[in-house]
């Protein structure tokens, strides 16, 4: 048994104990990582590649706003600090640069991290031309070169002077060059590869601190030289080359990618209009201004004409596409005008609408935009303003052509017509989603053929239904019973049966792959549509609405599949086209699962891919759209808007409208101005 | 006793094994893998996505896969989460648990006392308005849809009340100057909380082992002084106001957890009171004239106490696993959400130690309700 003064010792203890947690004044920091510089303007400088994101689901119906917060006062001052809050809903997984554009790639990370590294090139505000940002101009026509018996495609970019990191050094040519260098030589992974090519990009040098040659081992095209590795962010050498270094002194290649990915960045050098600041996990993540950033008050201007010009008074002035002059389309000047910017966490997209209606945010990133019962909320809100922009994806319906009667061109055009794409997202879905025919969205204009064949475009169901049995004879098919539509067009009277292919055997029952309402209500909509039509003409086709998991395996891991819906989201340069229908990718795992196999295309891809000329390249992408939309190896089938939220009645933007919406440009953090 | 800790410990060793052979297979049934997330790039070349395979060690056999993990759970080593590369597991997970304890911890805390408190007089005033009442509003709210009650709680007190915050665990702009972090006022509010339990509980101790328990005038006061200690303290410390922003996004869950899960607390106090109500030495304590009160709470609720405290215990162990939901509609990133999204992007490692870690608090936590049975009922006794 304790004795009564141990008993008292031990209390006295615990009440000591009690009071010294309270008073604690230990200090512990959590990770503070520095960042980065952007391109003059707004333009994200990572590229959209093609992914699959699950769709959020909507809230229920919420209520009216409340004023704003008012705005923090900066301690000590009499000055307004400007904080944008933008809320995001999930967290950064790394704060490494090296790490975000390898294994952490997460569309998070390029909301908070992305577009604040110094890049050579990057497209323009609202038109995405092709612009110098860190270069001085555009780069040296390509030219074939023999260097010590070795023959390389080189080219020369002159660098702005005067840009600076946040240390107070200048960005050089041997910055980029250290870049490169160490993406190529680790053989990073994730998205490095399609950044710096390893089977193009062979070496870089610094001719001085502000001109660069690139050497690359074969001609590269567009995608690999303009809208590939001139994208690449550059790193500070001065910081980093003592990290790559101690990464590449042990063990195999894969744990020195695990030893530079493993680095906690600590007061990085940033060129960028911000620099991260802290990082509470979970919470939020924080960037403060740059008052080294090279660009602010940079003054950007596009002409009705196509000109582009851009001038930062006693520093430079650069125009391209045109004599600068006449109308304008759009001007701005670049900021910061924030202090800070911060990120804060939420754990659903409601939770953070809810957030912004409250006043606690100004802004909201997602991926898909706000869905149609959120906008619903938003539309009409005191302070809100919602906005609706076209968004650089599609979703599809495609084909395996290993199998009949799949490889049959005049039974995909049968299936295409007899699609109502306009009935489906008109009346069936309310809007909510736009019709596709091409396979480059309509929001891409400088790359959208406009004039590619349409087939089933306002056609009758009778209309649909002749058609179909017209092609379909002429191919050599054939019925038992024949389908049959109403006097009037309105309904089919007879539906087919018996449906035989060329060679005589019965159409065999047919799957199609297709998300489950669960993921994507859409596709899914659209899946038991197309069953129901085809089923009319007597195809037997049954819609398998599954996880998107399965039908990822399935199609490209197995390519055990007849047709799928799927989708994508795409890059502004459609390079895309090579990759999803030439027959060099139809392996497994390739991202041409259906197997499409047309040489006439695959020659044209190839052109794409070596094509170094913005004009030629164009011709060529408008030449293999409509290819695709005739021999069809996908059904382009919808799109849907993207849909964002801001806080009118505190926030502004130059612009609003762009592909891909304000998400796109990461939330113009360095254009948002404040009222 | 000892032997048979010694051969629950062996019984645990088995069924730890079984619930990580069961885990890994599971995951692995899945369609797909982690590398999917880059299948769907075509920007990368086919060897590129094999290179990232085996750098996640997603190229080996299935078996070699299994070993590796099983070696891994039993040497406490789980590896790098493919989901937050190169970060170790046990890093991530130590960085979601104080979270998630403080909250839910503080909840399970309050609901079993309210449950507790309103299930012993309920059963004592069978028939009253507060029986009707607490029972069926207890009821309807235990069968709520939770994620829209909650996002109810947040719209009318957040929203429209605009009396709490919408959800999160701290405000950015308190925060944001704030020279440590969130995780370090948690595990200093765990370390508050679990000192001034093991205050009070000594204080109780010391007043019944001197014999002086029972209307005791000193012990109300001297926890009652620790309480008030503890906010006193706090305030005078640098990192006071940034405790009370934490404790002030943690009320609106708090609420809410409570409300929906303290029912269960205090229907099954009820009946374990009915049926302690009926037994002879409750009858004995009423002849021998003692006043309603003692014979309520020292005979009657304390011998009604065992099932509601082994189902406290399992409550606090449980509740380190978090909510999916109340986690998710709170915006209170802990172990709850880190265990969904691991499962979701089939980041094998970070779901391989969450399940060991939830197996073995799981585990540990029937050992321990065992070992209490004995000393809260003296006729049980282990062989």
């Amino acid at each position: 048994m304790l004795h009564t003064n141990k008993f008292l010792m031990i209390i006295g203890l615990i009440m000591a104990l009690l009071v010294l947690v309270g008073c604690t004044r230990e200090v512990v920091t959590e990770v503070v990582v520095t960042a980065t510089p952007g391109p003059a303007g707004a333009g994200s400088t990572a590229e959209v590649t093609p992914t699959e994101a699950a769709p959020e689901t909507s809230a229920p119906a919420v209520a009216t706003a409340v004023p704003a917060t008012p705005v923090p006062q900066q301690a000590g001052t009499d000055d307004v600090e400007y904080v944008y809050q933008i809320g995001i809903s999930a967290d950064l997984t790394t704060t490494n640069y090296w790490a975000y554009l390898g294994p952490d790639g997460t569309i998070w990370n390029l909301y908070v991290l992305g577009g604040e590294k110094p890049v050579l090139y990057t497209y323009s505000a609202q038109r995405f031309d092709w612009v110098p940002s860190l270069a001085a101009d555009f780069p040296t026509a390509l030219q074939e070169e023999t260097v010590g018996g070795q023959t390389f495609w080189t080219t020369e970019v002159q660098l702005k002077e005067g840009v600076q990191w946040s240390d107070g050094t200048d960005v050089t040519a041997e910055d980029f060059a250290f870049t490169a260098h160490t993406a190529s030589e680790m053989r990073l992974p994730g998205n490095w590869p399609s950044i710096v090519d390893p089977d193009y990009f062979d070496h870089a040098e610094a001719l001085d601190p502000y001109r660069l040659k690139i050497f690359f081992k074969q001609k590269p095209g567009l995608a690999r030289w303009q809208f590939g590795l001139a994208f690449m962010p550059i790193m500070s050498r001065a910081y980093w080359e003592p990290v790559v270094t101690a990464a590449t002194l042990g063990g195999e290649l894969t744990d020195q990618q695990k030893a530079l990915f493993a680095h906690v960045p600590d007061n990085e050098p940033t060129a960028g209009g911000f620099g991260f600041q802290k990082w509470e996990r979970g919470a939020f993540a924080e960037k403060t201004h740059n008052p080294r950033y090279f660009f602010r008050d940079t003054t950007v201007t596009e002409y009705t004409s196509g000109a582009y010009a851009e001038a930062k008074p006693g520093a430079y002035e650069f125009e391209a596409y045109g004599d600068a002059g006449g109308d304008k389309a759009l001007e701005y000047t670049v900021g910061p005008y924030a202090e800070s910017t911060i990120y804060s966490i939420y754990g659903s997209q409601d939770a953070t609408v809810l957030a912004l209606k409250k006043g606690d945010l100004d802004f909201m990133l997602n991926p898909l935009g706000l869905s149609s019962g959120l906008q619903k909320q938003l539309e009409g809100e005191d302070g809100l303003t919602v906005i609706e922009n076209p968004s650089d994806g599609m979703r599809y319906l495609g084909f395996n052509f290993r199998k009949e009667p799949m490889n049959n061109q005049a039974f995909r055009q049968a299936v295409a017509t007899l699609i109502d794409k306009e009935f489906i997202t008109q009346t069936v879905l309310q809007g909510v989603a736009f019709p596709m025919y091409a396979t480059v969205p309509e929001g891409n204009r400088a790359w959208y053929n406009p004039h590619v064949p349409q087939i089933g475009k306002d056609l009758t169901r009778g209309e649909r239904i002749a058609q179909v049995v017209e092609l379909l004879k002429g191919e050599g098919f054939t019925w038992e019973t024949e389908p049959r539509v109403s006097e009037d067009g309105r309904f089919v009277e007879q539906r087919g049966e018996g449906l035989k292919m060329p060679n005589g055997q019965p159409v065999p029952a047919i799957s199609i792959l297709a998300p489950s309402p669960g993921y994507d209500p859409l596709r899914s909509t659209f899946a038991i549509w197309i069953e129901r039509w085809l089923n009319e003409v007597g195809i037997p086709v049954h819609a398998d609405l599954t996880g998107f998991n399965l039908i990822v395996e399935k199609v490209f891991d197995q390519q055990d599949f007849d047709m799928w819906i799927l989708g994508w989201g795409l890059s502004l340069y459609p390079d895309y086209l090579e990759n999803f229908f030439h027959s060099r990718h139809s392996d497994l795992e390739g991202h041409n699962p259906g197997g499409y196999n047309n040489p006439e295309f695959d020659k044209l891809a190839d052109e794409l891919l070596a094509e170094t000329d913005v004009d030629a390249a164009r011709e060529l992408v408008f030449e293999m759209q409509a290819f695709l939309a005739e021999d069809l190896p996908y059904v382009p089938l919808f799109d849907t808007p993207l849909v964002e939220a801001y806080r009118s009645d505190r926030v502004e933007y130059p612009y609003t409208h762009s592909l891909g919406g304000l998400q796109n440009a990461s939330g113009l953090t360095t254009l948002v101005q404040f009222k | 006793m000892t032997g048979y800790l010694a051969k629950r410990a062996g019984q645990m060793v088995l069924t730890l094994f079984l619930i990580v052979t069961l885990t890994f297979f599971l995951v692995q049934a899945q369609p797909g893998d982690y590398a999917t997330f880059y299948a769907l790039n075509p920007d990368l070349p086919a060897d590129v996505r094999a290179q990232i395979k085996e750098s996640f060690g997603l190229d080996k056999p299935l078996w070699q896969q299994y070993l590796v993990h099983m070696k891994n759970t039993f040497t406490g080593n789980f590896g790098v989460s493919f989901g937050h590369f190169p970060r170790p597991v046990l890093e991530v997970l130590a960085e979601r648990l104080p979270r998630t304890a403080v909250l839910f911890l503080t909840a399970t805390a309050v609901s079993f006392y309210i449950g507790f408190f309103l299930g012993k007089a309920i059963a004592w005033r069978r028939g009253g308005v507060l029986e009707y009442a607490a029972t069926i509003s207890g009821a309807t709210l235990f069968t709520a849809f939770t994620p829209a009650f909650g996002l109810m709680m947040i719209w009318i007190f957040a929203f429209k009340l605009g009396w709490l915050p919408v959800g999160k665990f701290l405000d950015p702009l308190i925060w944001r100057g704030a020279e440590v972090s969130a995780n370090h006022v948690f595990s200093y509010m765990l370390v508050t909380g679990a000192a001034f339990v093991a205050f009070a509980f000594l204080v109780l101790l010391f007043f019944r082992r001197s014999g002086r328990i029972g209307p005791a005038p000193l012990v109300g006061p001297v926890i009652g002084a620790a309480a008030l200690a503890i906010p006193v303290a706090w305030a005078f410390s640098d990192i006071g106001f940034l405790a009370l922003d934490i404790l002030r996004h943690m009320i609106l869950p708090i609420v809410t957890l409570t409300l929906i899960s303290f029912a269960g607390t205090m229907l099954l106090t009820r009946n374990s009171m009915l049926e302690t109500m009926r037994e002879d030495y409750v009858m004995a304590a009423r002849a021998k004239g003692l006043p309603e009160k003692v014979v309520r709470d020292r005979h009657a609720a304390r011998n009604a106490l065992l099932p509601v405290v082994t189902s406290l215990v399992y409550s606090l162990i449980f509740a380190i696993d978090g909510s999916v939901i109340i986690e998710g509609v709170f915006s209170w990133p802990g172990m709850g959400m880190t265990l969904l999204d691991a499962v979701r992007s089939e980041d094998l490692p970070l779901v391989m130690g969450s399940m060991v870690f939830i197996g073995l608090f799981s585990l540990l936590a029937h050992v321990i309700v065992d070992v209490l049975y004995v000393y809260l009922d003296p006729r049980i006794r282990y062989q």
